[in-house]
C-alpha cells in the first residue's frame, strides 16, 4: 500500500519547516517561485463535498462548480490554514471569482492573481517573467521572505525533479501497479505534498505490471471527482491508461533552458502540454491526443468534464470530428461538483463501455 | 408459450417491462405495468409470472436494462438501455440505422450498425423538455387525456408557437396563452413542435441516419411520428410493440451470449 | 484583383447599392417624421437619425457582400486593436455585432441551433453560437459575410472570444493574431501596458504580410485621433441623457451603437453622429424626453437582451420608467479621455487595456455608482447574462450594494443577449414590475 500524507499532515509539517500555505486555484503557476517565498502550495480543485450556500450567493447558477464549491470552501473556513490565495487567471469564472473575492468578499488572507498569456511567443514569454516578478514582490510582502537567484534556482530544481517523477508516472501507466484510483491518487498527490515528499512518494509506487482487463480509455477533462469514478469504470469492465487531465497531464511542464530564474519558471509554464485554457489551436491539440492514444492503445476518449467550462466545450465539437475521423470513439460527459455522481452520467460511461467491448 | 428461453427486464423509471423470448429470438411473452417504487419486488414478482407461464420448472435466466437495473436481484447480468434498444429495435426491424426512443423520462438517440450494435448514442435524460414527460405534464395542466393529445394535435387548423425549452417557463406561457383565448388544440400542436424540434436536434448533433426508427412510449403518439417525418424528410418505421424493445434487447442479449444463469457480470 | 470582382464591387455596392439605401434612408426618414404615435403610447417618436444609422450598416455589410477579391478582410473582435487594420484599409466584420443583429431580428435561435447541432454547447456565449452556426451554414441575414483573410482577437473583454476565435482559424484556415490583455483586478501596471503595446505592435508586420503594403504612421495617426473625435462624440451623447427628462433611453443606444463599434473614426461615422446630437438637442429645447412621462430614471447594466428591445422599453415605458444610460453602451465612449493622438501607440496600448470589461468587479461598481449619481438615478437593473460571465460575475454583490449601501433599487434579470430560448416573458415582467414598485416605495 501506497501511503500518502495527508494536507493535515503537509500543513502541520510546512508550519515545523517555518513555512506558511499558499491556497491556489487551478491550472497552471509556478510552484517554485511560491516555495521559494515560504509558501507551501495546496491546490483547491473544489473540494467536491462542501455545501454551495455561500458560492450560490457570490456568483449565479451558470458559474462552473469549482468557483463556487472553492468560494463555499473559503467561506466556511476551509482554507482558514492558508496565509495567501492565489487565483490563476485561467478562466472567465475564475476572474470572476478573484476580483469578487478581492472587492466584495474580502477573506483574511491577501488574495494573489497570476495573469498567464494565452500564446506562444517572445513577446508573452517575457510578460510572463514580469508577472511572476509581481508576484514575487507580492509574496515577499506577504511573508517578508526575498529568495536570492539561487535560492529561486534552487527551489526551480526541486520542482523540476518533482515533475520528472510525474512525467515517468504519467508516460509509464502499464508498468506501476496501482489501480486507477490509486493511480490518480498518486497523481494528484502532487497537489498538495512538497516537492521532496512527491519525488520519495513517487518512487515508491509498487512498480509491475498494472492491472487492466476490459477496454482500455483515456480520460480527459479539468479534474475527475469525485474520485469514485475510477471505481464505477472499473466495475463497468474497464480502465485508464492514460490521461489529458488538467489536473495531470496538462501539467507535465518540462524544465527550460533560461539563465534567469524568472524567464526559466515562464518559459515551463508557456511551454507546458497543449491545454485549451492557455489558447492552444485546437487542431494541434485534437492530434496530439489522437497521436497519444494511438500509442497507449486506449479504445476511446471519455471527456469527463466540469458543467460551465467554456474552454473544454469550445473544443470538444472538432477534438470529437478529429477522432471520428480516425476511428477513435469520444464520449463527452458533463457533471456538477458535488460529492456524488449522477446516475445518468454512469449509465452513459456504462453505455460507452459497452459499446466498445 | 413454450420454447422461452430468456427474460429482459426494462426497469425504467416510469414503466417496468418484462420480455420472455424463444430460441429463435422471437418475442414470447410479455408484461408491462407503471413502475412501482420497490423495483426488486416488481421485477421479480413479472419475472416469477413470464417463468410460469412458460411451463413448471422454467428456471429462465434474467438480463436487466432500464434505470433500475441494477436492483433486479434475479438478473444474472445488467446492461445499460443504450445497447439493450439497439439490440431489441435491429431484431425488430431488422436493419441498422438510427432509433429515437422517446420515453416517459429520457429521450435517446442510437446509431444501430451490423448486428444490432449501438455505435453511437445521445441522452437526453436532465431536462424534461424533450422527453414524454413535457408533454405529460403540459396535458394535465391543460386537462387532455394523454391518448387524446396526438390527435387533437394533429387536428387543430391553428398552431401556438411554444418558445420556452424549459417545461416549468412553457406552462407559464400555457397559461398565458389560455388566458388570451388561445385554443387548445392548437397549444398541443406547438407542444409537440417544441418537443419534436428538441429531439431533431439531438439527431442531427449525432448525424442524422437511415433508416429512421422510433420507440418509447411516446412512439404511439402519431402527432410526435408525424412531425418526426415532417422535420427530418425521413420515414420513420416502428416496430409493433415500441415501448418493449430495451427488455426484448435485454432478452436477446442474454440469448446471444448463450451461457446460463451462473454468468454473472463484474 | 480579380477584374470580376472589382466590377461586382463597383456596380453592386459603389453604384447600385449605395444609391439604393440611400433612397431607402431617406424613405425610412419621412416614415418616422410622419409617425404619430397613439394617444396611449408611453414612448415618444423615435429618432429620425436611427434611418441614417441603419443606411450605414446596411451599406457596411453590402459592401461586405462584394469585399472579396477587393480589400482585404478582417474578422475583429469588439474591443480589438484595430487602427492598424484600418491604416491597411482593411475591411472590417464584427462578429459580434453581426450576431447582435442576428439577435435583434430573430435569426438567432435558428443559427444556433446550426451551432449546437455540429455538438457546440448551448452553455457557450450565444454570440459564438450565432457566428459559428451562421459560418457551418453559410446562413445569415446581412446576405452574405465576406470570408476572413486575417483575424484578430483581444482578450479585454472576455476570454470567450479567444475559444471562438480558435474555432474561426480552425474552420477558415487562416492566420489569428492574438492580442492578450491582462485583466486588471488593480491598477495598471508598466509590464501589462508593456505587453500590450509589443502585441500591437507585432500586429503590424503581421498585417502588412497579409494586406501586401506598409502602413503609413501618418495614416495610422489620422485614424487615432478620428477614433478619439467619435468616441468622444458618442460620450458626449451618451452624457446628454443627464437631462430631465432624458430625450434618449439606453435602447436608442443600443440601437444607434452599430456605427461606433464597427466604422469608429470614418468620416461618415462622425457626421452621423454629430447630427444626431444636433436632434438630440432639438429635443431638450422643445423639452421632449424619450418616453412620454419619466418618472423614475434607471440604468442597465450589461449587453441588452436583443430582441427584447421593443417589448422592454414599451414596458418600461409605460410605468413612466426611463432607462437612461448604460455600462455597455458607456464603454465605447468613456475611454475617449484616454486617447491621446501625441502618442498613439502607447496610449492606444492603455485604452485597449482598460474597457470596463477588463477592470475589476469592484471597479464596474463604481462606476455604476457614479452614475447614479451624474444621471440621478432611482434605479438600476442588472442583466444577469447567461452567455457574459466577465460581465455577469460580480452582479449579485454589486445589486446588494447598491441596493442596501447606496439605498437604490436595484433588480437582477435573468436572460440571455441573444438566445430567445431562455427568456421568459412571465417571469421577467414579473421581475421588474416588483422592481419597478420598489422604486415607487423608495
Amino acid at each position: 500500500m501506497l501511503t500518502i500524507p495527508t494536507r493535515a499532515d503537509v500543513v502541520r509539517q510546512a508550519r515545523e519547516r517555518g513555512e506558511r500555505v499558499a491556497a491556489v486555484l487551478p491550472i497552471h503557476y509556478p510552484r517554485a517561485l511560491l516555495r521559494a517565498h515560504g509558501f507551501q502550495p495546496m491546490e483547491v480543485w473544489g473540494p467536491p463535498r462542501v455545501s454551495v450556500v455561500e458560492g450560490n450567493a457570490h456568483f449565479q447558477a451558470y458559474t462552473c462548480g469549482i468557483v463556487r464549491n472553492a468560494t463555499s470552501f473559503l467561506m466556511q473556513g476551509g482554507l482558514d490554514a492558508a496565509d495567501v490565495v492565489v487565483v490563476p487567471h485561467t478562466c472567465d469564472a475564475l476572474q470572476g471569482m478573484a476580483s469578487v473575492l478581492k472587492d466584495f468578499i474580502k477573506p483574511r488572507q491577501p488574495v494573489a492573481t497570476i495573469y498567464l498569456p494565452r500564446a506562444v511567443r517572445a513577446v508573452d514569454r517575457g510578460f510572463l517573467a514580469a508577472e511572476l516578478r509581481r508576484l514575487a514582490q507580492q509574496l515577499a510582502e506577504i511573508y517578508g521572505l526575498r529568495p536570492s537567484d539561487a535560492e529561486l534556482l534552487a527551489a526551480i530544481e526541486r520542482e523540476d525533479e518533482a515533475d520528472r517523477e510525474l512525467r515517468f508516472l504519467a508516460e509509464h501507466r502499464g508498468d506501476i501497479a496501482l489501480g486507477d484510483r490509486d493511480y490518480f491518487t498518486l497523481l494528484r498527490a502532487r497537489e498538495f505534498l512538497p516537492a521532496e515528499s512527491f519525488v520519495e512518494v513517487a518512487r515508491s509506487a509498487p512498480r509491475g505490471q498494472a492491472p487492466g482487463g476490459g477496454v482500455p480509455l483515456m480520460i480527459s477533462g479539468i479534474v475527475p471527482e469525485p474520485m469514485e469514478l475510477f471505481d464505477h469504470i472499473n466495475a463497468m469492465g474497464a480502465h485508464v491508461v492514460a490521461d489529458d487531465l488538467a489536473c495531470c497531464s496538462r501539467r507535465l511542464y518540462r524544465p527550460s533552458g533560461a539563465s534567469d530564474p524568472f524567464q526559466r519558471m515562464a518559459d515551463s509554464l508557456i511551454d507546458a502540454p497543449l491545454d485549451p485554457t492557455r489558447g492552444s489551436p485546437i487542431l494541434e491539440r485534437a492530434r496530439n491526443v489522437s497521436r497519444r492514444i494511438a500509442e497507449c492503445g486506449a479504445k476511446g476518449l471519455l471527456v469527463y468534464d466540469v458543467k460551465f467550462c467554456e474552454p473544454e466545450l469550445f473544443d470538444v465539437p472538432l477534438l470529437r470530428k478529429h477522432l471520428t475521423a480516425e476511428g477513435i470513439s469520444m464520449l463527452h460527459v458533463e457533471f456538477d461538483m458535488t460529492g456524488s455522481i449522477a446516475q445518468q452520467t454512469l449509465t452513459r460511461i456504462e453505455a460507452f463501455v459497452e459499446m466498445l467491448q | 408459450m413454450g420454447h422461452a428461453k430468456w427474460i429482459g427486464i426494462d426497469a425504467g423509471s416510469t414503466t417496468c417491462k418484462a420480455v420472455a423470448v424463444g430460441e429463435d429470438g422471437a418475442l414470447a411473452a410479455w408484461r408491462i405495468e407503471p413502475a412501482h417504487p420497490v423495483i426488486e419486488d416488481q421485477a421479480a414478482r413479472l419475472v416469477e409470472e413470464l417463468r410460469s407461464e412458460a411451463g413448471a420448472g422454467a428456471e429462465l435466466p434474467v438480463v436487466a436494462t432500464g434505470y433500475g437495473r441494477k436492483l433486479v436481484r434475479c438478473a444474472s447480468r445488467n446492461i445499460t438501455e443504450i445497447t439493450c434498444h439497439a439490440r431489441g429495435v435491429f431484431r425488430a426491424l431488422g436493419q441498422p440505422g438510427m432509433l429515437v426512443d422517446i420515453g416517459g423520462q429520457d429521450t435517446k438517440v442510437i446509431v444501430i450498425g451490423a448486428g444490432g450494435r449501438a455505435l453511437d448514442f445521445m441522452m437526453n435524460d436532465k431536462c424534461a423538455a424533450g422527453t414524454g414527460r413535457f408533454l405529460e405534464h403540459s396535458a394535465a395542466r391543460l386537462s387532455v387525456a394523454i391518448e387524446d393529445l396526438g390527435p387533437r394535435a394533429l387536428a387543430s387548423t391553428g398552431e401556438e408557437s411554444i418558445s420556452s425549452t424549459c417545461t416549468v417557463f412553457a406552462e407559464s406561457e400555457i397559461i398565458s396563452l389560455v388566458a388570451h383565448g388561445a385554443k387548445v388544440d392548437a397549444i398541443l400542436l406547438g407542444l409537440h413542435r417544441s418537443l419534436i424540434s428538441r429531439v431533431v436536434a439531438m439527431v442531427h448533433s449525432v448525424g442524422l441516419r437511415t433508416p429512421l426508427m422510433l420507440s418509447g412510449g411516446v412512439a404511439k403518439n402519431p402527432a410526435a411520428r408525424a412531425m418526426l417525418e415532417q422535420a427530418t424528410g425521413q420515414t420513420v418505421h416502428l416496430p409493433e410493440y415500441p415501448q418493449l424493445m430495451g427488455a426484448y434487447g435485454a432478452a436477446l442479449v442474454g440469448l446471444e451470449s448463450g451461457a446460463g444463469a451462473a454468468d454473472k457480470q463484474a | 484583383m480579380n477584374p470580376k470582382d472589382y466590377l461586382a464591387y463597383t456596380l453592386g455596392y459603389q453604384l447600385l447599392g449605395k444609391s439604393y439605401l440611400s433612397w431607402q434612408r431617406h424613405s425610412d426618414e419621412r416614415a418616422i417624421k410622419a409617425l404619430r404615435p397613439a394617444a396611449d403610447d408611453p414612448l415618444n417618436p423615435p429618432l429620425v437619425g436611427t434611418a441614417r444609422m441603419k443606411e450605414l450598416m446596411s451599406r457596411h455589410y453590402l459592401e461586405g457582400r462584394y469585399a472579396n477579391g477587393v480589400r482585404k478582410v478582417a474578422w475583429v473582435t469588439s474591443g480589438a486593436p484595430i487602427e492598424v487594420l484600418r491604416a491597411l484599409d482593411f475591411f472590417l466584420i464584427y462578429p459580434e455585432n453581426h450576431a447582435a443583429l442576428c439577435g435583434a431580428r430573430r435569426h438567432a435561435e435558428g443559427l444556433c441551433v446550426e451551432a449546437e447541432n455540429a455538438g457546440y454547447s448551448r452553455d457557450i456565449c450565444s454570440y459564438a453560437r450565432t457566428d459559428i452556426g451562421s459560418a457551418l451554414s453559410g446562413r445569415t441575414p446581412m446576405g452574405k459575410l465576406p470570408r476572413p483573410d486575417l483575424l484578430l482577437c483581444c482578450t479585454n473583454i472576455c476570454q470567450t472570444v479567444l475559444y471562438w476565435y480558435r474555432v474561426l482559424a480552425a474552420h477558415f484556415n487562416v492566420p489569428l493574431y492574438v492580442v492578450d490583455a491582462p485583466f486588471l483586478y488593480d491598477k495598471a501596471s508598466d509590464h501589462q501596458l508593456d505587453y500590450v503595446l509589443e502585441q500591437i505592435e507585432g500586429l503590424i508586420p503581421v498585417a502588412e504580410k497579409v494586406a501586401g503594403k506598409r502602413v503609413s504612421r501618418e495614416r495610422l495617426q489620422e485614424i487615432m485621433e478620428q477614433g478619439k473625435s467619435c468616441a468622444e462624440l458618442w460620450l458626449t451623447i451618451m452624457d446628454r441623457a443627464q437631462h430631465r427628462p432624458s430625450p434618449i433611453t439606453a435602447f436608442d443606444g443600443f440601437i444607434n451603437m452599430g456605427p461606433i463599434v464597427d466604422l469608429r473614426g470614418e468620416p461618415e461615422t462622425f457626421a452621423f453622429y454629430t447630427e444626431l446630437l444636433g436632434e438630440i438637442d432639438r429635443r431638450i429645447d422643445n423639452g421632449v424626453g424619450a418616453i412620454r412621462n419619466e418618472r423614475k430614471r434607471v440604468l442597465w447594466d450589461n449587453l441588452p437582451v436583443w430582441y427584447k428591445i421593443g417589448k422592454l422599453s414599451r414596458h418600461l415605458g409605460a410605468k413612466g420608467v426611463n432607462v437612461v444610460v448604460s455600462t455597455y453602451t458607456y464603454a465605447w465612449g468613456e475611454l475617449a479621455p484616454m486617447m491621446d493622438a501625441a502618442d498613439p501607440m502607447r496610449s492606444s496600448a492603455r485604452v485597449y487595456l482598460h474597457p470596463i470589461l477588463n477592470r475589476s468587479t469592484g471597479d464596474k461598481l463604481r462606476s455604476m455608482r457614479e452614475m447614479v449619481a451624474k444621471f440621478q438615478l432611482d434605479g438600476a437593473i442588472l442583466h444577469s447574462d447567461r452567455s457574459c460571465k466577465p460581465y455577469s460575475l460580480g452582479q449579485i454583490d454589486q445589486r446588494d450594494n447598491l441596493a442596501n449601501d447606496l439605498e437604490v433599487p436595484a433588480v437582477l434579470l435573468e436572460a440571455d443577449h441573444s438566445d430567445p430560448r431562455v427568456y421568459s416573458d412571465e417571469q421577467a415582467d414579473a421581475r421588474l414590475d416588483a422592481f419597478i414598485e420598489t422604486m415607487e416605495a423608495a
